[in-house]
């Protein structure tokens, strides 16, 4: 447990070595954010209601989505892609670790960091833009929430894994074709930039079962009491299903992956 | 007893091929021609325990291939491998925790930190006892003479610090074996000698088992007993590295300094001397090594020579003969 502590702790001295790359980062995390939030709230001076959401919930909605972004996105396992591609995947493989333990340790560590700051922030942007944060005070409801969030970002994890894994066969470009692409899907369909019931009923059976709305819309969901207990433990029950069948996939695409590896770039 | 047995291990790629120009790069959107590398085809040898053995053969023979299939990188595609008594593409961590791989052209280290952070991120990753690591952090940094780089962005190192410093990554755990691919590439005359001293003197002091690749062939020389020789996956030379010169060498180097300028075509009379080099006053022979004193005695008779030294081919030579195609079959 001591090597992957080690590797939590020299991941944030690597972060932190550079001071201006860690300014530009917090500003691009905000301004993300920020754009977000003014535009939905440029809708608003038009509208009063957006489906079942007022203005106020919806932007609310947008606070606790964007404090899941941090937790559940925040990620630098993204790197595997072009690791396996270029060969660096071999430093790994060489030593006793494992190879998923010590991405999921650098991953929790960033995001560590990365909550540490969104705290930071989020005060700061609340009181310039009297943001209407809404304070949770169930404690048994922020227990489901903090489980939901874990779990979000263990799925989100595995299924970036999986994406990775196929430079294994596709290694061109390291990897970044089909990265981009997940990450085009991911924004339309993980409830960032707006929470996925705006869209008419006759979706909301495919988002149901669909992965990605379990990282972002899901925890939200729960947070804000938008959800009965029926539908949480429903949301659970599919969330592990995919955990599972997403564990079982990249295992299967690691151990295939590297028989055909061809540890190139040394 | 053998620490190293390879039998029959062949590790075959596909590779791609493209025709050349935006018609070739269109046709390969819809057709690919795939052709079988033979990267490493039917090899086999055993390496002893405490042997420091030389790699050697041109890019592309097929070394650095077998020295990522020894230690686990790749999957061999027929063949038997055995390190220490382990399959090394099962990556077993009681494997990984007794050897090492240090390649000359990459690094294990955190670019952006000081190596010193490296250092003790690997005494997690091998579990190091505090204090077996202490003690041999101390010896390592010493015999490369690294105090004062250790706590320098890994960035900011030159290549031959950042060499060293490679070394001591790979050396902290104390395998028992170890894997260098190339360590002195790129590296300046008196660095080269720094790193061929320290691998001497580790491998005396721990006895560890060496494989070692290298194109310097006074890396080779320096350090290894024994070689072996690869060219195009296959290995055509295995033992030591004098007998490389008995068993290939057959023609021994005469040269000849005279009193007085001579004309290349005097020399007509010599038939079984070739003339590598010429010049009017000093000319260098290649002679069949059984016809060496008969033609050294017909060149003091007829010819008003003042001095004339007989020599060996060197390894180099030889090598180079043997690369550059040379039939020794």
């Amino acid at each position: 447990m001591r090597k992957y502590w080690q590797i939590f702790k020299i991941n944030w001295d690597s972060v932190l070595v550079y001071r201006f790359n860690v300014l530009l980062w917090r500003v691009r995390m905000m301004l993300s954010f920020l754009t977000i939030y003014f535009f939905w709230g440029a809708v608003f001076s038009e509208y009063s209601q957006i489906a079942d959401y007022s203005s106020a919930s919806l932007l609310a909605y947008l606070v606790v989505a964007f404090f899941l972004q941090t937790l559940v996105f925040a990620n630098d396992s993204f790197r595997i892609t072009a690791e396996i591609a270029t060969g660096d995947l071999n430093n790994y493989l060489l030593k006793p670790m494992g190879y998923l333990s010590q991405w999921l340790a650098r991953d929790w560590s960033l995001k560590v960091l990365n909550l540490m700051c969104f705290m930071v922030e989020i005060t700061a942007l609340t009181l310039i833009f009297k943001l209407p944060v809404f304070f949770l005070t169930d404690w048994c409801r922020w227990l489901v929430f903090l489980a939901a969030s874990v779990l979000a970002a263990l799925l989100y994890f595995f299924f970036s894994f999986l994406v990775s894994s196929f430079s294994f066969w596709y290694p061109e470009h390291n990897g970044w074709p089909l990265r981009f692409l997940m990450l085009m899907f991911l924004d339309f369909l993980s409830g960032t930039a707006f929470p996925l019931d705006i869209f008419p009923q006759s979706l909301a059976a495919l988002f149901k079962i669909l992965p990605t709305t379990y990282f972002i819309f899901f925890p939200a969901q729960i947070y804000l009491g938008r959800l009965n207990p029926g539908e949480i433990v429903q949301g659970f029950l599919i969330m592990a299903v995919w955990l599972t069948v997403f564990i079982f996939l990249a295992k299967k695409a690691w151990q295939k992956g590297l028989q055909i590896y061809g540890a190139y770039g040394r | 007893m053998a620490v190293i047995e390879v039998s029959n291990l062949k590790k075959y790629y596909q590779v791609f091929q493209k025709e050349p120009g935006l018609a070739g790069s269109i046709k390969s959107l819809f057709k690919r021609k795939y052709e079988t590398v033979k990267a490493v085809d039917d090899v086999s040898f055993s390496i002893d325990a405490g042997e420091l053995v030389g790699f050697i053969g041109p890019n592309g023979a097929g070394k650095t291939t077998t020295l990522k299939v020894l230690s686990g990188l790749l999957y061999p595609t027929a063949g038997q491998v055995s390190v220490l008594g382990y399959t090394p593409f099962d990556r077993k961590p009681a494997f990984q925790k007794q050897f090492s791989l240090v390649m000359g052209q990459k690094n294990q280290l955190w670019w952006d930190l000081p190596a010193l952070d490296s250092f003790l991120l690997n005494k997690e990753i091998y579990e190091v006892p505090r204090v077996q690591f202490d003690q041999t952090f101390a010896d390592l940094v010493t015999m490369l003479d690294l105090t004062k780089v250790i706590k320098v962005q890994v960035r900011k190192l030159s290549l031959g610090q950042r060499m060293k410093c490679e070394l001591v990554a790979a050396l902290l755990h104390q395998p028992k074996v170890l894997f260098l691919d190339e360590p002195t590439i790129g590296l300046d005359v008196v660095m080269q000698q720094k790193i061929r001293e320290f691998i001497k003197d580790y491998n005396q002091k721990y006895q560890v088992t060496i494989i070692l690749t290298s194109h310097y062939m006074d890396d080779v020389k320096e350090l290894c007993d024994r070689v072996i020789i690869i060219d195009k996956g296959k290995i055509f030379f295995d033992g030591k590295l004098s007998e490389i010169i008995k068993k290939y060498a057959d023609r021994k180097t005469l040269e000849v300094v005279f009193d007085r300028p001579m004309e290349k075509k005097s020399f007509a009379t010599i038939r079984a001397a070739k003339i590598k080099t010429f010049t009017p006053k000093r000319t260098v022979f290649t002679v069949k090594r059984e016809k060496v004193n008969q033609i050294a005695a017909e060149l003091l008779k007829s010819f008003p020579v003042v001095d004339l030294n007989i020599t060996e081919s060197s390894i180099e030579d030889i090598i180079r003969e043997v690369f550059t195609g040379r039939d020794f079959s």
